[in-house]
């Protein structure tokens, strides 16, 4: 009997997943549960299980594909006896229909097969085309009605946008000098070509670089650090550059807020959810630390401790990632002296931290040796214009000059 | 023994091969075509689609005189010379085949007389009259076509137990035909001998004839078959042809009972198989399905390296057309082309009485494929030109995708079916709506005008018929 594995409900007001990778191949025997096909959505990479035993007849979505849910992924054949009935709890084995075989004596009239709603509109002509050019119609957007794509559409790998014109006699785009890797865009990095690309299309970046003197915030730091060690916590510089943004987001709502273009709107959040920006293998992910405001500096030590941990290990979970109203990256030995952060979509603003070195300073008339690191603070002129953005920043700094100011900070 | 060498040569000079070698010879080849028969064309241009053609034609010429009185033209009682017909036959396949002789070598492709088996890898011998020669070429296009299938108790004889091949040069006016197998070919053939004259019997094993095809279409030639006094026996397994005296005998056995047809000539179109013995595939390591077909991928090539392999002997739909497309993307990839298999419906035109055209998917195959499907029928009866013609059974039903509104499928039944698909065939391919057909002005009082207001009907916008919803189907797909 033919099952369809159909992309289960896989949370709250998720609709589509994009297809990373299988991990099953036509023809083979899977047992239930085994992984048969890793799914990211626009919060987390999910590995959908086999329900039950048989063998993958063929595989419906292409990996880098977005697959709406309840769309069917594969089609497995199922052993006899194999149950074919959904668990409840609506897990991922949701059998869309069970078909028995054709008869063999009743051939098609006609090829049907090849005709399937994933199968991209185009004329004989732009097919012919794009098979010459190597592109796959797949990855094409077409421009044309109702999707269909167009001679225009097409570009060659690699190239910009336009393509070979109608002539392109020989048919052949010119072969590079030398040997290419190619590597599909796929999963995180897709989603970040996407986020990183769209924030720079929207918003009007306008970046601050100014130096903090952190010698005293080292202090307190290792000292609390010693502190909060014996309770099992390990705290950071971090945590207090947390606590410093949100009292400033507090006295500057502009800064935490987002812009809806269509509606003409600025929605000011009065919540404080602050994202972490973080490097893990699969590409940069941001968990976010809910309610930042409501939390101690232990709490959000901890915090930060678990979602980096976790991101790290590629245990990232949906519940942690998105929805952050303001983003903190950490740009650390390699961010040099300053740098451009790119806003996290549809946030406005971004900070960046860059390392902390000793450096020389002017002090009360004296070149002295202090502890120094360089803020890039990347807002969105849309909606916060400079000296908005400025006057955050320098409470930031001030904050962070003179960690005693936190107090007025405590909850 | 003469080595002659090529770029590529191609094995069987059908609509398949020679399209191949003449597109081989577009593209800068220097090709060789290697034929068994005395005349180019295979099966479709000698012995199949072309003169059956010509029959049909002239059968359908017949029918027309004999109706023709309805519209105040007397000429009752049409005699067939049969003779005469058969040399007009004969004369459009001469045209042809003499045509693609001049085509062949116009395109500077050498053409070789003789029967074709692999000695090696890049090595065929070649056994003609004169005798024999050793090709070589790095590529090769394997297009020897299918024959027909013989059943057991109905050897071909070619006198009492006609494969198409005979049927089609029409010896004869048999007073009763017995064609087995109620397919394409058989109906095609036998509707012939029924509009000349001939008593019609069809025995089909399976439950209704022209499996696969829309059963309203098949309803309409059913009903055209039995208003031409033929007799249609589904579900009946044929046994064995025999003699009782002077009269020619077919066992049947329908629900288990027998039952003899007593009739002048039988004819056996119950399907075909590859030609695929004698070919020494087995030399080269060409791999077989488990029904004996050609293994190809959507470049057609074989599971030998520089074997390519086209049309019938690929399995079905046995369709010419089909095999000219598969000839040319094969010549293209041996010719380093970036081509291959990518059309979007493949037609099908079925001669029958009316025609039947058929392209892209059926409401069940639509449905199937996770479409909810929208329906519309248009019907000649309600068509001026139809109606002027006086050829109004049929109709044209398109179906198209209910959310996209984008062209699914299109059955045709009725006057000149097999020339209206073409435009649905089209559609298809540059990805239409059903909007883009029926807002395209179709010229009026013509056939085509079905076609746009199927759209029409499709999208509850029918102009010259009520627009109510589409009947469900009979047997609506299980959910």
């Amino acid at each position: 009997m033919a099952l369809r594995l159909v992309l289960p409900d896989i949370g709250e007001g998720v609709v589509e997943a994009e297809v990373v990778k299988w991990l099953v191949a036509p023809g083979d025997e899977v047992a239930e549960d085994q992984p048969l096909v890793e799914v990211m959505t626009d919060k987390a990479t999910v590995t959908i299980p086999a329900p039950g035993r048989g063998r993958v007849v063929r595989l419906l979505v292409r990996e880098g594909e977005v697959a709406r849910v309840h769309q069917a992924l594969l089609e497995l054949e199922a052993e006899p006896g194999a149950s074919p009935t959904p668990p409840p709890g609506g897990r991922a084995r949701v059998p869309e229909r069970a078909e028995g075989p054709k008869p063999e004596a009743a051939p098609p009239p006609a090829q049907a097969k090849s005709q399937t709603g994933a199968k991209p509109l185009a004329a004989p002509a732009v097919r012919a085309l794009a098979r010459r050019m190597g592109v796959d119609l797949a990855t094409v957007t077409g421009s044309g009605p109702g999707g269909r794509i167009l001679r225009q559409d097409l570009s060659a790998p690699g190239a910009p946008a336009r393509a070979a014109g109608p002539a392109a006699p020989a048919g052949h785009a010119p072969s590079p000098p030398g040997p290419v890797e190619v590597v599909p865009l796929r999963g995180v990095r897709r989603k970040i070509a996407e986020n990183v690309a769209r924030s720079k299309r929207t918003a009007a970046h306008f970046t601050l670089v100014e130096q903090v003197d952190v010698t005293e915030l080292t202090r307190v730091k290792e000292r609390l650090a010693a502190a909060a060690r014996e309770q099992g916590v390990k705290v950071t510089f971090l945590p207090f550059v947390v606590k410093a943004v949100v009292a400033a987001l507090k006295r500057h709502p502009y800064l935490n807020s987002s812009l809806d273009e269509e509606k003409g709107e600025i929605h000011l959040k009065r919540w404080y959810d602050i994202g972490i920006a973080s490097a893990t293998d699969q590409g940069l992910l941001v968990p976010v630390i809910r309610r930042a405001d409501q939390r101690s500096l232990a709490d959000l030590a901890s915090e930060i401790e678990r979602l980096s941990t976790e991101a790290r290990a590629g245990r990232a979970r949906p519940e942690d990632q998105g929805g952050s109203t303001f983003t903190i990256t950490s740009l650390g030995a390699l961010g040099g002296l300053f740098a451009t952060p790119v806003i996290n979509h549809p946030e406005v603003a971004i900070l960046g931290l860059h390392r902390i070195r000793p450096t020389p300073v002017a002090k009360d008339g004296a070149v002295v040796v202090r502890d120094v690191m360089h803020l890039s603070l990347s807002f969105d002129h849309r909606v916060v214009d400079g000296h908005v953005g400025a006057a955050f920043a320098y409470e930031v700094i001030a904050t962070l000059e003179d960690p005693s100011l936190l107090f007025l900070e405590m909850v | 023994m003469a080595t002659k060498s090529y770029d590529a040569v191609v094995i069987g000079a059908g609509p398949g091969g020679y399209v191949a070698a003449i597109r081989l010879a577009l593209l800068g080849k220097k090709a060789g075509l290697i034929e068994k028969e005395g005349t180019l064309g295979g099966v479709c241009i000698n012995w199949g689609c072309i003169p059956s053609k010509a029959l049909i034609a002239a059968a359908n010429l017949v029918e027309d005189i004999r109706g023709a009185a309805d519209r105040g033209i007397l000429a009752e009682r049409p005699r067939v010379d049969l003779a005469k017909l058969r040399q007009f036959k004969n004369d459009v396949v001469k045209k042809m085949t003499g045509g693609i002789d001049l085509l062949e070598k116009g395109n500077g492709v050498e053409v070789l007389k003789g029967t074709a088996a692999f000695v090696g890898p890049g090595a065929v011998e070649v056994k003609g009259k004169d005798g024999t020669d050793r090709v070589e070429a790095p590529a090769f296009i394997l297009a020897t076509g299918a024959r027909p299938i013989e059943l057991p108790g109905f050897a071909f004889d070619g006198k009492d137990v006609w494969s198409a091949r005979e049927a089609v040069d029409l010896p004869e006016l048999p007073g009763h035909l017995v064609v087995i197998g109620g397919g394409v070919i058989g109906l095609e053939l036998g509707t012939v001998y029924a509009k000349l004259g001939s008593r019609l019997t069809v025995v089909e094993a399976l439950p209704s004839i022209l499996t696969g095809v829309d059963a309203e279409a098949v309803r309409l030639v059913q009903k055209g078959l039995k208003e031409r006094g033929a007799e249609v026996i589904v579900g009946a397994k044929a046994m064995e042809a025999g003699r009782k005296g002077k009269v020619l005998t077919v066992k049947v056995e329908v629900d288990g009972k027998e039952r003899v047809l007593e009739c002048d000539k039988v004819l056996v179109a119950v399907g075909f198989r590859p030609n695929t013995e004698g070919l020494g595939l087995d030399q080269v390591g060409v791999r077989l399905s488990p029904k004996g077909f050609v293994e190809v991928d959507e470049r057609y090539q074989t599971s030998a390296p520089g074997i390519h392999a086209i049309g019938d002997l690929t399995g079905p739909p046995f369709l010419a057309h089909k095999a000219s497309k598969e000839g040319e993307i094969a010549a293209e990839v041996i010719a380093g082309r970036k081509s291959a298999r990518d059309w979007v419906a493949m037609p099908g035109a079925i001669f029958t009485e009316p025609e039947v055209g058929t392209v892209g998917m059926s409401e069940d195959e639509a449905r199937k494929a996770g479409y909810e499907p929208l329906v519309g029928k248009f019907y000649f009866s309600a068509l001026g030109r139809a109606v002027a013609i006086d050829h109004t059974d049929g109709f044209v039903k398109v179906v198209g995708d209910k959310a996209s509104k984008q062209l699914l499928g299109v059955t045709i039944a009725g006057p000149e079916a097999s020339d209206l698909i073409a435009e649905a065939a089209l559609a298809l391919e540059m990805g239409a709506n059903l909007e883009d057909v029926a807002l395209t002005v179709h010229a009026h009082p013509t056939l085509p005008e079905a076609f746009m207001e199927a759209c029409k009907a499709a999208l509850g916008e029918a102009i010259h018929r009520l627009n109510r919803p589409e009947r469900p189907p009979r047997s609506p797909a299980p959910a």
